[in-house]
């Protein structure tokens, strides 16, 4: 594996990773995070979109006018999502139905649009499928870390599993009502950025 | 419903950021100081102004069932709206960089970034679930939102200001804190939530 | 070749747009007939959801089949409580969700008089259960649900709710999680109170005519009960007319 390519696939998990250095995709880090299954579903899905339309648009890019790149990217990107989005209405109705209320938040999902502007126009359609690919991973990753702690403290359950017992509850445990609240997931955001700075260094600004 | 009202509940109790948590990418990380900021607040409200009313009048008159097609193309929604507003950040980019390339350096990605400002589809997305009754609810409610998400990048902006003379621990500077800072602003925003005008 | 000419943007611009636009038109005629049978098969469901029919796992035709056995009257009436027309009940015809946005979209008008409302009578067990729709909006978009009303049409049997796009472990509960909709079974309407129905923030206390809201999912629960309250004002008329 060359070094560039390495670069390409590990930078996007830790030392560019979009939520804690880039901060892209931070409010569908809020919104969907509540419990784990909605942060999987989501952290899937903006994996593949963005791959994809890294993909499609490296392969436009020398094609398209730069007055008007912002328009045809977005309409590309949410032709993509609509499309796919028809088709799971018509062939897989229920796993639709679990779905639509992503398909906003993918498409306003600054990760798309933010690896698009600052890879996909520059480079060839491979390395900017697998920029994209590992963006959406490293999204995933702290959208899950996230959702893990809220949806434990929060609820108790995982994927809608008791984990925290009952009998905690008798002895007068409560859940933590404030973690399912955003303003908590910001703070525990900043709780996760402070740990990564801790361990990369480099990463701290004056 | 009065404008007055309208605008009010906008910009406090249905603020896009505190209450909504929207248009959080460029909010964080182009709030590093008030002038910037304020360039990016006046960009929003600007890009909210002309988007809302043109969408109101297309989801009204032409993607609606009783349009001037005749079609239900509410299948179009989004790609109607983004578009709209696609175009008007490409004009807004166009202006900045023209007149003012010292903020179009400072904004630098976070500019065209705009387009994907949740707070602006998510206005164009309210905008369609209240079902407002005239083109001018609209626009009141856009210029409210704006002026909401403004001042909460100016207040923001203005405690990052302050923040760098206070000994944060080396690695929440920057980022770290500021969503910690957003965290307890937006709670304390939490007050303003359910209040009817 | 110059791709920043004026000529160049503009065509390539319309080019893409159109391209996509009829691409999607394209997807959505051809999926139309089988998307619209999967939502017809979805609303059947979710008013026989309400009423406490066991719909979980059905195909399409078992949907459709399942409800021709237990629909006794479909009809349409208008806000004074009058009957306007049948339901073709051969045909399973059934009022979709997006008429009852458009009927909505009439209420917010304040045409209150021209709206067109749906009401279903099931046979369940030898009973008449009463369904009639719920709509209004939640935090990010529309909601919807049905009402199922015993005999004497004041106690709930049950009720469903759904939604377009609420956050998901927040306010996508009211559909999600079962426990919400089983709050409402037992409960009762009050249509001389003002609202009928509530749905209450911190626990309803002692009242039968409200239900405790979801926790962390004030706007969602509001628009849920602002949703019952409108729609039950609308039904008012021909509710207290049948239990007469």
């Amino acid at each position: 594996m060359n070094a560039k390519l390495k670069e390409t696939i590990l930078n996007p998990l830790f030392s560019v990773n979009p939520i804690t250095v880039l901060v892209l995709g931070i409010c569908s880090a809020l919104a969907v995070t509540v419990e784990l299954k909605g942060a999987l579903v989501m952290a899937l899905s903006v994996t593949i979109v963005t791959a994809l339309s890294c993909l499609v648009l490296s392969l436009l890019r020398n094609s398209i006018p730069n007055r008007v790149r912002i328009i045809i990217q977005l309409v590309v990107v949410s032709m993509l999502v609509i499309l796919v989005d028809q088709i799971l209405k018509a062939y897989a109705y229920q796993i639709d139905t679990q779905l639509s209320v992503y398909i906003g938040l993918i498409i306003t999902n600054c990760i798309v649009m933010g690896r698009i502007e600052a890879f996909a126009l520059a480079n060839k359609p491979i390395p900017s499928f697998l920029d994209g690919l590992f963006n959406g991973i490293g999204y995933g990753m702290i959208l899950i870390v996230l959702a893990i702690f809220r949806e434990l403290f929060g609820s108790g359950t995982l994927l809608g599993f008791r984990i925290i017992p009952q009998a905690f509850y008798d002895a007068g445990y409560v859940n933590n009502g404030l973690v399912i609240l955003p303003p908590m997931a910001l703070i525990l955001i900043g709780c996760v950025i402070w740990i990564q700075r801790g361990v990369q260094k480099e990463l701290q600004e004056d | 419903m009065d404008y007055i009202s309208l605008f009010v509940k906008s910009i406090f109790v249905d603020n896009m950021i505190f209450a909504y948590f929207l248009g959080m990418c460029s909010y964080l990380a182009v709030s590093k100081n008030v002038k910037t900021a304020a360039g990016l607040g006046v960009a929003v409200i600007f890009v909210l102004l002309v988007t809302l009313p043109i969408n109101y009048l297309l989801n009204k008159y032409v993607l609606a069932e009783d349009g001037i097609f005749g079609v239900d193309l509410s299948f179009l929604t989004f790609i109607v709206f983004i578009a709209v507003i696609a175009a008007a950040v490409q004009i807004v980019e166009m202006v900045v960089e023209r007149y003012a390339p010292s903020l179009y350096s400072a904004l630098g990605i976070y500019l065209p970034l705009i387009a994907v400002n949740c707070a602006i589809m998510g206005g164009s997305l309210f905008m369609q679930n209240r079902e407002f009754a005239s083109c001018g609810e609209a626009t009141v409610y856009a210029l409210g939102s704006g002026v909401g998400w403004f001042i909460a990048i100016v207040a923001l902006a203005a405690i990052r200001e302050k923040l760098q003379y206070s000994n944060v621990p080396k690695p929440l500077r920057g980022i770290g804190i500021t969503f910690i800072t957003v965290g307890l602003m937006a709670m304390a925003f939490m007050t303003f939530m359910g209040i009817t005008l | 070749m110059n791709t920043n000419s004026n000529a160049y943007t503009i065509v390539y611009t319309s080019i893409i747009v159109i391209l996509s636009a009829a691409i999607l038109a394209l997807a959505s005629q051809a999926l139309k007939p089988r998307q619209d049978a999967n939502i017809k098969a979805d609303t059947i469901s979710q008013m026989m959801t309400a009423a406490q029919f066991n719909t979980e796992g059905l195909s399409n035709d078992a949907m459709i089949n399942l409800y021709k056995g237990a629909i006794k009257e479909s009809f349409i009436i208008d806000n004074k409580g009058s009957k306007v027309s049948e339901m073709d009940k051969a045909a399973s015809e059934i009022f979709s969700t997006s008429k009852l946005k458009a009927q909505n979209s009439i209420l917010k008008r304040g045409k209150a008089d021209q709206m067109k409302l749906p009401v279903y009578v099931f046979n369940k067990d030898g009973k008449d259960i009463t369904v009639i729709p719920v709509y209004g909006a939640g935090l990010w978009g529309p909601i919807w649900g049905y009402l199922a009303l015993e005999p004497d049409m004041k106690t709930l049997a049950g009720a469903f709710f759904n939604h377009e796009s609420e956050t998901p472990g927040l306010g996508a509960k009211i559909k999600d999680d079962p426990s919400f909709r089983a709050r409402f079974v037992g409960k009762s309407i009050d249509l001389n109170a003002k609202p009928a129905f509530e749905i209450v923030k911190g626990g309803e206390g002692n009242k039968s005519n409200a239900i405790d809201a979801i926790t962390g999912a004030t706007m969602t629960s509001r628009g849920v009960g602002a949703a019952i309250a409108d729609w039950l004002d609308l039904y008012k008329a021909y509710l207290t007319k049948a239990e007469e």
